[in-house]
C-alpha cells in the first residue's frame, strides 16, 4: 500500500506518540444475504491507530464505515484478520467509548444521572459517582443543567453531555461516528472546537468516522480515506492543522486546508465516478 | 372534571412560566363553565319533557326521580356499600392483573425463545372476550368478591403483558449497545434500559385496563353476585326501576373518572421526563 504524505513537515506532531493504540491487521468483514451468499463489506483494512492521536476515517457514503465502527467498537467480530489493543491485548477486553450522531442520552434520566451512567454500570457507589459527574459538568460549564431532562437541552448541549458521559469512564479509545451531522452548521463549528478541546484535555486516542471532509481536516492529526465498498484504506494524510494552530477555525482558514480538501475530494470523486462494485 | 381537562392539566405542568399558565387556567375555567351549562340544559330539558308528558318517565327515568333515589340509597348506606364492593374488586383485580402482566411482559425480554413459544397462546387469549369466562370463573370462585377479582385480573393481565412485551421491542438498539460498550450485564441492561424505556407502554396499558377491569367486574356482577353496583343496576333493570339504574350508571361513571385521575397522577409521577 502506498501512502501519500502531502504535508511531510507535519509528520512530527507534538504529543502524538508513535505507540500504536489499536492495530487493525488485514481486517475483513462480510455479511450473508438470504441465500447465504457472502456480501463483502470490508475487503481488507490494515491501519495503525496511534496512541493519543485524533484520526478521521472519511469515505463515500455506504462504503462500510459503520461496519468498521462496529468492529472497532467491539459490537461486531471481523470475518478475518485481527484487531489488537496496545500490541498484545485482544480488542475484546478493551473499553471503547463512543458517541454517535444521536446523543443516546436516556430520556428518563437527568443530565447528571446520564453522565453517571457508565460509573453506575461499573459499580461506583452512588454518592461518589454523582459527585464525580457533577465535577465534570462544572468543568465544562454544564452544571446548571445537572437536574434537567435531556429533552429540554439543545442538540449541541446534548452532544456535549454525551461526550462527557463517554469520557468520565476513562475509555482506552473514543470513537465518534458522525457526531455532528444532526446539527446546524454554526453549532457544528462551535461544537467541533469545543469537543476537540475537551478531548485534548483528556489526551485521548480518538477515531472520528465522518463523510464531512472539512470536519475531518479541521479536527484531525491524520485522515484515512476509504475506497468504496468493499472498502479498504485508499490513502492516509498527515494533517495536524488544529493541533499546531490551536483551533479548528484556524485550521479551516489555513491555505493547506483547501489543498487537502481538494486532494481528498479528488480521492473520493474518482471512486464516485468509477464503476460501482 | 373530565378526561379532556386532564389533558390540559398535563400541558400546564410542563409550562415553566406563569403567564401561559394563567392564561390556560382562564381557559379551563371557561371550558368548564360551558360543560356545566350543557349538563344543566340537558337535565332541565329532560325534567321538562317528563313533566309535560313528552317522555315516559317509567321507561327513561327522570332527573328528579334519580335525585330522590340517589338520596334514598345514600341514606340507607346501600350506595356506598355497593360502590365500595365494586371499587374494591375492580382495583384489586386491576392491580394484580396490570402489574403481574407488565412484569411477565418485561421478563419475556429475557428469553426470545420462550416469548416465541408462548406467542400464539397470548394472541389467542387476547382475542378472547374475557367475559365469556365469567360463568366458569363463578363456578370456581363463587358468587362473592373473589370471582370478580379473578375476572378483572384475567381481563387486564393479557393486555398488560402484550403491551409491556411490545414495549420491549421498541427499545432503541443503540441504547442497549451503549450499555454493552460500558460493560453492562444483561441484568443491568434490563433494569436500566428495558424497564424505564417500557414504562410509557405499561402506563398506557394501565389506562386501557381501567375500562377492561370495570367491564369484567360489572359483567361478573350481572351474572352472579350479592353486592355491588353491577348487581344494583341489574336488579333495578329487571324491576323497571330506571331511576335506580341511572343512579348505578352515574356512580360507575364517577368511579371510572376517579380511577383515570389516579392513573394520570401516577403517570406524572413515574414519567417526569414525558412532559413534552
Amino acid at each position: 500500500m502506498t501512502l501519500s504524505t502531502p504535508l511531510r513537515e507535519t509528520a512530527a506532531i507534538p504529543s502524538v506518540g508513535a505507540d500504536v493504540a489499536i492495530a487493525l491487521d488485514h481486517v475483513e468483514k462480510h455479511f450473508e444475504d438470504k441465500q447465504g451468499n457472502p456480501i463483502p463489506v470490508i475487503r481488507d483494512i490494515t491501519l495503525d491507530i496511534r496512541e493519543h492521536e485524533f484520526i478521521s476515517i472519511v469515505g463515500p457514503s455506504g462504503c462500510g464505515k459503520s461496519t468498521m465502527f462496529n468492529i472497532i467498537a467491539n459490537l461486531l467480530e471481523p470475518s478475518a484478520g485481527s484487531i489488537t489493543l496496545r500490541g498484545s491485548h485482544p480488542i475484546r477486553g478493551a473499553h471503547i467509548g463512543y458517541m454517535l450522531q444521536r446523543d443516546l442520552l436516556f430520556p428518563w434520566r437527568t443530565i447528571l444521572e446520564n453522565v453517571a451512567l457508565g460509573l453506575e454500570v461499573a459499580g461506583v457507589p452512588r454518592a461518589r459517582r454523582l459527585a464525580m459527574s457533577r465535577e465534570h459538568l462544572e468543568r465544562y460549564n454544564l452544571a446548571d443543567f445537572a437536574d434537567a431532562y435531556p429533552h429540554t437541552l439543545s442538540g449541541g448541549m446534548r452532544q456535549r453531555v454525551a461526550l462527557i458521559r463517554t469520557l468520565i469512564t476513562d475509555p482506552d479509545v473514543i470513537l465518534l461516528d458522525e457526531p455532528f451531522s444532526a446539527l446546524d452548521y454554526q453549532t457544528r463549528l462551535v461544537l467541533e472546537e469545543e469537543i476537540l478541546s475537551i478531548l485534548k484535555s483528556f489526551d485521548k486516542t480518538v477515531v472520528l468516522i465522518t463523510h464531512d471532509i472539512g470536519e475531518a481536516i479541521a479536527m484531525s492529526d491524520r485522515v484515512a480515506v476509504m475506497t468504496q465498498r468493499p472498502t479498504s484504506v485508499k490513502r492516509l494524510y498527515e494533517v495536524g492543522l488544529s493541533r499546531r494552530l490551536g483551533s479548528c477555525l484556524k485550521a479551516r482558514s489555513d491555505p493547506r486546508y483547501q489543498t487537502l480538501f481538494d486532494q481528498i475530494w479528488a480521492d473520493l470523486d474518482i471512486q464516485m465516478g468509477g464503476p460501482a462494485s | 372534571m373530565s378526561t379532556a381537562s386532564l389533558y390540559t392539566r398535563r400541558i400546564e405542568v410542563s409550562a415553566d412560566e406563569t403567564k401561559p399558565r394563567k392564561h390556560q387556567d382562564h381557559h379551563l375555567w371557561k371550558e368548564n363553565l360551558w360543560r356545566l351549562a350543557i349538563v344543566a340544559v340537558l337535565i332541565v330539558a329532560w325534567q321538562f319533557a317528563v313533566d309535560f308528558g313528552w317522555v315516559n318517565a317509567f321507561l327513561m327515568g327522570s332527573p328528579g326521580g334519580i335525585a330522590i333515589e340517589a338520596w334514598r340509597q345514600l341514606q340507607s348506606g346501600q350506595l356506598l356499600s355497593d360502590t365500595w364492593t365494586t371499587l374494591y374488586a375492580t382495583i384489586v383485580g386491576f392491580l394484580l392483573g396490570s402489574i403481574g402482566g407488565s412484569m411477565a411482559g418485561l421478563l419475556l425480554w429475557y428469553s426470545r425463545h420462550v416469548a416465541r413459544i408462548i406467542d400464539p397462546f397470548v394472541v389467542a387469549l387476547n382475542g378472547l372476550p374475557k367475559i365469556s369466562l365469567a360463568p366458569m370463573i363463578i363456578i370456581w370462585f363463587g358468587s362473592g368478591m373473589l370471582s370478580k377479582v379473578a375476572l378483572a385480573f384475567i381481563a387486564t393481565f393479557i393486555v398488560a403483558l402484550l403491551s409491556a412485551y411490545q414495549g420491549t421491542h421498541q427499545i432503541d438498539a443503540n441504547l442497549v449497545n451503549l450499555m454493552r460498550s460500558l460493560g453492562a450485564t444483561k441484568r443491568q441492561i434490563f433494569l436500566k434500559v428495558v424497564v424505564p424505556a417500557t414504562l410509557p407502554w405499561i402506563i398506557s396499558a394501565f389506562r386501557l385496563n381501567i375500562g377492561f377491569a370495570l367491564i369484567a367486574e360489572i359483567g361478573g356482577e350481572f351474572i352472579a353476585s350479592d353486592k355491588g353496583l353491577g348487581r344494583s343496576i341489574f336488579v333495578a333493570g329487571n324491576l323497571f326501576n330506571l331511576n335506580a339504574v341511572w343512579v348505578g350508571v352515574l356512580t360507575l361513571m364517577l368511579v371510572a373518572i376517579a380511577l383515570y385521575l389516579v392513573v394520570s397522577r401516577i403517570e406524572r409521577h413515574l414519567l417526569p421526563w414525558e412532559s413534552r
